[in-house]
C-alpha cells in the first residue's frame, strides 16, 4: 500500500467518522443548535479547567528562576528561557531515573502479560488436577490490597537481598490476578472449531497457545499491556519503599525522594515534572485510540 | 473509540514490537551491568554520602565534596541530597537496617539518639581519626559529649546552626534601625513591643512588610520559633517517657500571643510559607527575615549586603534555637575494609574544608577553622557567631531532634494559633497532647 | 465459589473488546478435546510461583508480625501475642487516620463518579474536537502522583500561587489550601478528581458507545427531546456500568497514599494523614514493624468485610 493509499484510507475514515458524530450529536441532542452550542461551551470550560495545571507548569517551567518566585503572571516580563530544563538536565539523575523507569516498567509488563497469558490459557484451555482451587485463590487474591503487605514485603526483600535492585521493584509487581481472568474471558471466547481442529492435527499446548491463542488474543493483549504498563510507570508506593539508593530509583520516587541542594527553585520542580510527563503524554498523543480502547476493556475487566 | 477502524494498526503494531524488541535487547544489557556494580570501578573504594543539605547550603556542601575528592583522586566520591526531614530519616533507617546505606551520611546531632541504640550506626574508631589529625580536643566539649552514645563516638560534629534574624541593611536603615556601625541595632528589636515597633517600621518602608517568617508548611519552623521564644521567657521542661509532659503554660500562651500579634499582615504576612517569605525578602518587600544561617548563600546571591544577628531577645533571657549537623555511619552489611578507610579519609577532608561551610552561614564544630582569622573576618557570620553561646537544642528525649516526627507534630498543632484561626491557648493545648502521646509510647529503638 | 461465579467471569457486556466470531459458543465439545496432561501445570506455574511468593507467603508473614514486637532495627522479635491487636484498638490514632481515610474516599468517589459521567455525556453528543476532549480529560491520569503534586502544590502555593493569585483578583481572602485543616482534604480530593476522573470517563464513554442507537431513533420518532433521551435511555442503560465505577473507585480511594503523602505528608495537624500512612510511619519512621503490620490487618479486615458484602447481592442475582 503506497503513502497514497494509507492517506486516501486515512481521510476516508475520518469523514466517515464525523459522519458518525454528526449522527450522534443529532441522536443525542437534537437539532437545537443552542442545546448545541451550550454543550459545547460546557465542554470548551471543563476542558480549559483541566488543562490550567498542566499549562501553568510550562509556563513556568520557561521562566528565569527569579521571576519564577514573583507572583503569578502568565506572560514573563523578562522573557522566556530554557535555563531550568538545562539545570535540571545537567545536575539531577533525572535521565537515569526515567531509563529505570523504562526498565522497570517493561520489564513488569513483559512478564506480567507472559505469565497472566500462560495462567489464563491453562485455567481456559487444559485440565489439571487442582484447577479449580486454584483459580478460586486467584480470584481470592484479587481482593487482596498489596499496599497492606508493604511491611512484610519489604522484609521479605531484605532477607532476598534485593532492595535496591530492579528485580526487588519488579517482581512483586507482576502479580496480578485480575489480569488472568480478563484473559481467560478472552481465551474461553476463542471458537472452539480453531482448537480443536489443531488438536486433531497433533498440535500440543504449547503450539496451541503461542500459534493460535496468542496471535488471536492479539487486541487484549496489547490492551492489558498499555494498561499494566501504565500502572507500573506511575507506580510510586512499592517503589518508594524498595529503593534507598538513588541511582535505583524510579521516575516518581527520585523525583520526590531526591531534592536539589540549591533550595527551593520553582522553574527546576516544574521543569522536572514536566520532563517527567513527557513520555507518557507523547505516547498517549500518538496511539491514542489504542490507549483508550485498552484502559476502558482492561478497567473494567476485574468485574 | 470504534474497535477496528483504524487501518493503519498493524503497521503501528509492527513498529511497537520493534521499539520493544530493541528495547528489550538493551535492558538485557544493561540489567547484566547492573548485576555486577562493582567492576566497573575495581581498586577504587566508592564513597557515597547522603544529605539532606536541599537549602542553600547544599551547594557548597557540594563545593566541599568537589575539594576533597580533588585531595582523593583514588576514591570515587560523590554525594546526594534527599528530602529534608521525615523522610529523610526513615530512607536512612531503611537503607541502615538492609538496603544499600552510603558509606557515610549526615545527620542531626538531636537525632543520634533514635538511631546509635538501634544498632543502625557504626561507632568511630578514634585512633584512625586522630591518626588523619581529628582529635577530642579539636572539638567544644558540649559538642563532643552530644556526639557521644554509650561510651563511644557515634557522630563527627560539623557544625552549629542557630535560628536567626536575617535583615537588608539598606531597608532597616531607612527605618531607622541601624546603629552608629551602620548594622542593624539589636537592641532596637529587643522586647515583645521593640521588636513590633521595628517591625511596623521597616514595613512602612517596604510598603508591605517588616519581617519574613514562612510558618506555613513549615512546621520544622514553627517549632524552632516556638522553642526558642519559650526558653526566652523561662518555660522549663518535664518530659519523662511513661508520664505526662509538663511545660510552663502560661510562659507557652505568652509566646502565642506574641507570634499572634507579629503574623498580623504587617510586621510579617499572615498567609505565606518558607519560599514565599523569602523570596518577599530577596525582593524588598520585606526587611528582615527569620530564618536558619543556612539560607545565607541564598540570600546573599539576592542581597550582598545582607545582614544578620543572633535571634532577637524578644523576651527576658538571651536564648537562640540551634541544632548540629554531623557525620554518622550507617551500619554496613559487609563492611569493606579500603571503603572504610576512604570513608574516614573523606570526612577528615571535609572537616577541613569548614571555612567553605562556613560560608554557608554554619557555624563550624571543628575549632581550627573557627579560630583562624579568615573566619574571625567574615560577615555576616561574625555578627551571629553569638549565637552558639545562647543556643537552645530540641529537648532531650528519644523522639525529638531535627527533621523528625515529633517536630512536625508540634508545628502542626499551632498552625491554627499562628494563622489566627485558634486562641493561643489552643496550640499549648495541641502540643501537650501531642507531647502526652509520644511519651505513652515504647522507645522503638 | 467457582469461576462460574458471574460477578467476576459475565463477560462485561457492553465492553467494546473485539470479540472473536461465535464467542461462548460449543463449549461442550471443546470440553472434551482439552489437554488432559500435565501441560496446565506447567503453564500455570510461573504465575503460581509468584502468587505464592509475592502475595502468600507475604500475607502469612505478616500475620506472623503482627504477633511480635519486631522492629525496623532488627531488636526484639518476640512473640508477644494479641498485644498489638489489643493497642491498635485502643490507638486513637488508628481510628483517626482511618477515619480521614473514609473522609477522602467519600469526597473523591461522589466527584469522581459524577464529573466523569458528566463528561463522557458531553464528550458523548460526537460535538467536534473528540480528540481534544478526550486528551484533556484522560491526560492527568498518565502523569504519576509525583509529577501531580508537584503541579498541584505549586498551583496551591501559598502568595504567590496561581489560585491564590486569582483569590487576590478577585478581592477574595486567599486560602490556605493545604494549611488548613479544614481545606486540606477538599484539596486533595480536588486534585485526585483532576488526576483520576479522566479513567472513570472513560469507562464511561465506552460503556456510552455500547448503547444501540436505535433506541435513540426510536425515541426521536416518538418524539422524545434531548432531555428525555437523557434520562429515559441513557442514564438507565449506564446503571451496571455506575456501580462497576462506584465500587472500583471506592476500592481505589480505600488505598490512598501517594497524594497525600506527597503534598501535605498527611498535615496539617495530621488532619490528611490516611491509613495507609500511618502504617508507613509506625513501620519504617518509627521502626515499629510489627505493630504496623498488626494495623494493617485491621484495614485488611475491613476491606475484606467490605468487598464480601458488595459480592453478596450479585451472588443473589444469580
Amino acid at each position: 500500500m503506497s503513502v497514497a493509499d494509507l492517506v486516501a484510507v486515512r481521510r476516508a475514515s475520518a469523514a466517515q467518522q464525523r459522519a458518525e458524530n454528526r449522527t450522534l450529536t443529532k441522536l443525542t441532542i437534537g437539532p437545537s443548535p443552542w442545546a448545541r452550542a451550550g454543550a459545547l461551551a460546557a465542554l470548551i470550560v471543563l476542558a480549559a479547567l483541566w488543562l490550567v495545571p498542566l499549562a501553568w507548569g510550562t509556563v513556568t517551567s520557561f521562566k528565569h528562576e527569579a521571576e519564577a518566585a514573583l507572583p503569578a503572571s502568565w506572560w514573563p516580563a523578562q522573557g522566556w528561557t530554557l535555563e531550568a530544563y538545562q539545570q535540571v538536565l545537567s545536575n539531577s539523575d533525572l535521565l537515569v531515573w526515567m531509563w529505570n523507569s523504562l526498565v522497570v516498567a517493561t520489564l513488569v509488563t513483559f512478564l506480567t502479560v507472559l505469565i497472566s497469558a500462560m495462567a489464563a490459557f491453562a485455567f481456559s484451555q487444559t485440565i489439571f488436577k487442582g484447577r479449580g482451587l486454584l483459580q478460586w485463590l486467584t480470584i481470592a487474591s484479587i481482593m487482596m490490597p498489596g499496599q497492606i503487605l508493604i511491611v512484610p514485603l519489604f522484609r521479605q526483600m531484605q532477607a532476598l537481598g534485593l532492595v535496591d535492585t530492579f528485580w526487588g521493584i519488579v517482581l512483586p509487581q507482576v502479580v496480578a490476578p485480575v489480569m488472568v481472568f480478563i484473559l481467560k474471558r478472552f481465551f474461553d471466547a476463542i471458537p472452539s472449531e480453531l482448537l480443536d481442529a489443531a488438536r486433531i492435527d497433533g498440535a500440543g499446548p504449547w503450539r496451541l497457545f503461542w500459534t493460535i491463542v496468542l496471535p488471536l488474543s492479539r487486541s487484549i493483549l496489547v490492551a492489558v499491556a498499555i494498561f499494566v504498563f501504565i500502572g507500573a510507570w506511575n507506580n510510586f508506593l512499592w517503589p518508594f519503599i524498595v529503593t534507598t539508593d538513588p541511582q535505583f530509583m524510579t521516575l516518581p520516587v527520585g523525583l520526590s525522594t531526591v531534592k536539589n541542594a540549591y533550595g527551593v527553585q520553582y522553574a527546576q520542580n516544574m521543569a522536572s515534572a514536566m520532563i517527567a510527563a513527557l513520555p507518557l503524554l507523547v505516547v498517549f498523543m500518538l496511539f491514542q485510540r489504542r490507549i483508550v480502547q485498552g484502559v476502558a476493556t482492561t478497567g473494567m475487566g476485574g468485574q | 473509540m470504534r474497535a477496528g477502524g483504524s487501518p493503519g494498526v498493524s503497521r503501528r503494531d509492527v513498529l511497537r514490537a520493534a521499539l520493544v524488541g530493541a528495547g528489550g535487547i538493551a535492558l538485557g544489557g544493561s540489567l547484566a551491568a547492573c548485576a555486577t556494580p562493582s567492576a566497573a570501578g575495581a581498586g577504587r573504594p566508592a564513597v557515597m554520602i547522603w544529605d539532606l543539605f536541599s537549602g542553600g547550603d547544599g551547594a557548597l556542601m557540594q563545593e566541599m565534596v568537589a575539594a576533597v575528592a580533588a585531595e582523593n583522586p583514588d576514591i570515587r566520591l560523590d554525594s546526594t541530597t534527599l528530602a529534608w526531614g521525615s523522610p529523610y530519616y526513615t530512607k536512612l533507617a531503611m537503607a541502615s537496617s538492609g538496603g544499600r546505606p552510603p558509606e557515610a551520611a549526615v545527620m542531626h546531632m538531636s537525632r543520634l539518639a533514635g538511631y546509635a541504640p538501634g544498632g543502625l550506626l557504626e561507632p568511630f574508631d578514634l585512633d584512625a581519626l586522630a591518626a588523619l589529625g581529628v582529635r577530642q580536643e579539636h572539638f567544644a566539649p558540649a559538642v563532643w559529649e552530644k556526639a557521644q552514645y554509650d561510651g563511644q563516638l557515634y557522630a563527627l560534629p560539623l557544625d552549629t546552626h542557630p535560628y536567626i534574624l536575617f535583615n537588608n541593611p539598606e531597608l532597616v536603615g531607612q527605618a531607622g534601625l541601624t546603629g552608629a556601625d551602620g548594622k542593624l541595632d539589636y537592641d532596637a528589636i529587643s522586647g515583645t513591643d521593640g521588636f513590633l515597633a521595628a517591625g511596623r517600621a521597616v514595613a512602612e518602608v517596604t510598603g508591605e512588610t517588616g519581617v519574613g517568617w514562612g510558618y506555613l508548611r513549615d512546621p520544622a519552623g514553627c517549632w524552632r520559633m516556638f522553642w526558642g521564644l519559650y526558653t526566652q521567657n523561662g518555660g522549663g521542661y518535664d518530659l519523662v517517657p511513661g508520664r505526662k509532659a509538663e511545660l510552663d503554660v502560661d510562659a507557652a500562651v505568652e509566646v502565642f500571643e506574641f507570634l499572634q500579634e507579629m503574623v498580623d499582615g504587617t510586621v510579617a504576612a499572615r498567609n505565606q510559607d518558607g519560599g514565599a517569605a523569602s523570596g518577599r525578602f530577596m525582593s524588598g518587600r520585606a526587611g528582615m527575615m527569620f530564618s536558619g544561617e543556612w539560607d545565607l548563600p541564598m540570600f546573599r546571591d539576592a542581597l550582598p549586603e545582607v545582614g544578620a544577628t543572633p535571634f532577637p531577645t524578644i523576651f527576658d533571657q538571651p536564648a537562640n534555637y540551634a541544632d548540629s549537623h554531623a557525620f554518622v555511619l550507617p551500619r554496613q552489611a559487609h563492611a569493606d575494609p579500603a571503603a572504610r578507610e576512604a570513608t574516614y579519609r573523606v570526612l577528615a577532608g571535609l572537616l577541613k574544608q569548614s571555612m567553605t561551610w562556613a560560608s554557608a552561614g554554619h557555624i563550624p564544630a571543628y575549632q581550627p577553622v573557627v579560630e583562624q582569622d579568615a573566619y574571625q573576618e567574615l560577615t555576616p557570620q561574625r555578627d551571629y557567631a553569638r549565637a552558639a553561646e545562647i543556643a537552645v537544642f530540641d529537648p532531650d528525649v528519644w523522639f525529638s531532634g531535627g527533621g523528625s516526627d515529633f517536630q512536625n507534630r508540634m508545628g502542626d498543632a499551632m498552625t491554627d494559633t499562628l494563622s489566627g484561626e485558634a486562641p493561643p491557648r489552643t496550640a499549648v493545648d495541641r502540643i501537650l497532647r501531642e507531647m502526652d502521646r509520644l511519651l505513652s509510647q515504647p522507645n522503638p529503638a | 465459589m467457582t469461576v462460574s461465579n458471574p460477578s467476576i467471569t459475565a463477560p462485561a457486556g457492553k465492553a467494546p473488546v473485539r470479540q472473536p466470531a461465535g464467542a461462548g459458543a460449543a463449549g461442550g465439545t471443546r470440553k472434551s478435546l482439552r489437554e488432559r496432561d500435565r501441560s496446565g501445570y506447567l503453564f500455570v506455574a510461573p504465575f503460581a510461583v509468584a502468587v505464592g511468593f509475592f502475595l502468600v507467603w507475604p500475607t502469612l508473614y505478616g500475620l506472623w508480625m503482627s504477633f511480635t514486637d519486631q522492629s525496623l532495627t532488627g531488636t526484639g522479635s518476640e512473640f508477644i501475642g494479641f498485644d498489638n491487636y489489643a493497642e491498635a484498638f485502643s490507638d486513637p490514632q488508628v481510628w483517626e487516620t482511618l477515619l480521614h481515610t473514609l473522609w477522602f474516599t467519600v469526597l473523591s468517589t461522589v466527584p469522581l463518579v459524577l464529573v466523569a459521567l458528566i463528561m463522557a455525556l458531553l464528550v458523548h453528543t460526537g460535538l467536534p474536537g473528540q480528540w481534544v476532549w478526550r486528551m484533556s480529560f484522560f491526560a492527568p491520569y498518565l502523569l504519576t502522583s509525583a509529577v501531580v503534586s508537584a503541579l498541584s502544590a505549586w498551583l496551591f502555593q501559598p502568595d504567590i500561587g496561581l489560585l491564590d493569585t486569582w483569590m487576590t483578583q478577585l478581592g477574595l481572602q486567599p486560602i490556605g489550601w493545604l494549611t488548613d485543616e479544614d481545606v486540606a482534604m477538599f484539596s486533595i480530593a480536588l486534585v485526585t478528581v483532576w488526576w483520576t476522573v479522566g479513567f472513570n470517563f472513560l469507562l464511561y464513554l465506552a460503556a456510552l458507545q455500547g448503547i444501540p442507537q436505535q433506541q435513540y431513533e426510536a425515541a426521536t420518532i416518538d418524539g422524545a427531546g434531548g432531555w428525555r433521551r437523557l434520562f429515559s435511555i441513557t442514564l438507565p442503560q449506564l446503571r451496571t456500568i455506575t456501580g462497576v465505577i462506584v465500587v472500583l473507585q471506592l476500592l481505589a480511594s480505600l488505598k490512598v497514599f501517594d497524594q497525600i503523602y506527597l503534598l501535605t505528608g498527611g498535615g496539617p495537624n495530621g488532619s490528611t494523614r490516611p491509613i495507609l500512612e500511618y502504617i508507613y510511619d509506625t513501620g519504617f519512621t518509627n521502626y515499629r514493624l510489627g505493630y504496623a503490620s498488626a494495623i494493617s490487618y485491621v484495614f485488611f479486615a475491613l476491606i475484606l468485610v467490605f468487598t464480601l458484602v458488595r459480592l453478596m447481592p450479585a451472588r443473589k442475582e444469580a
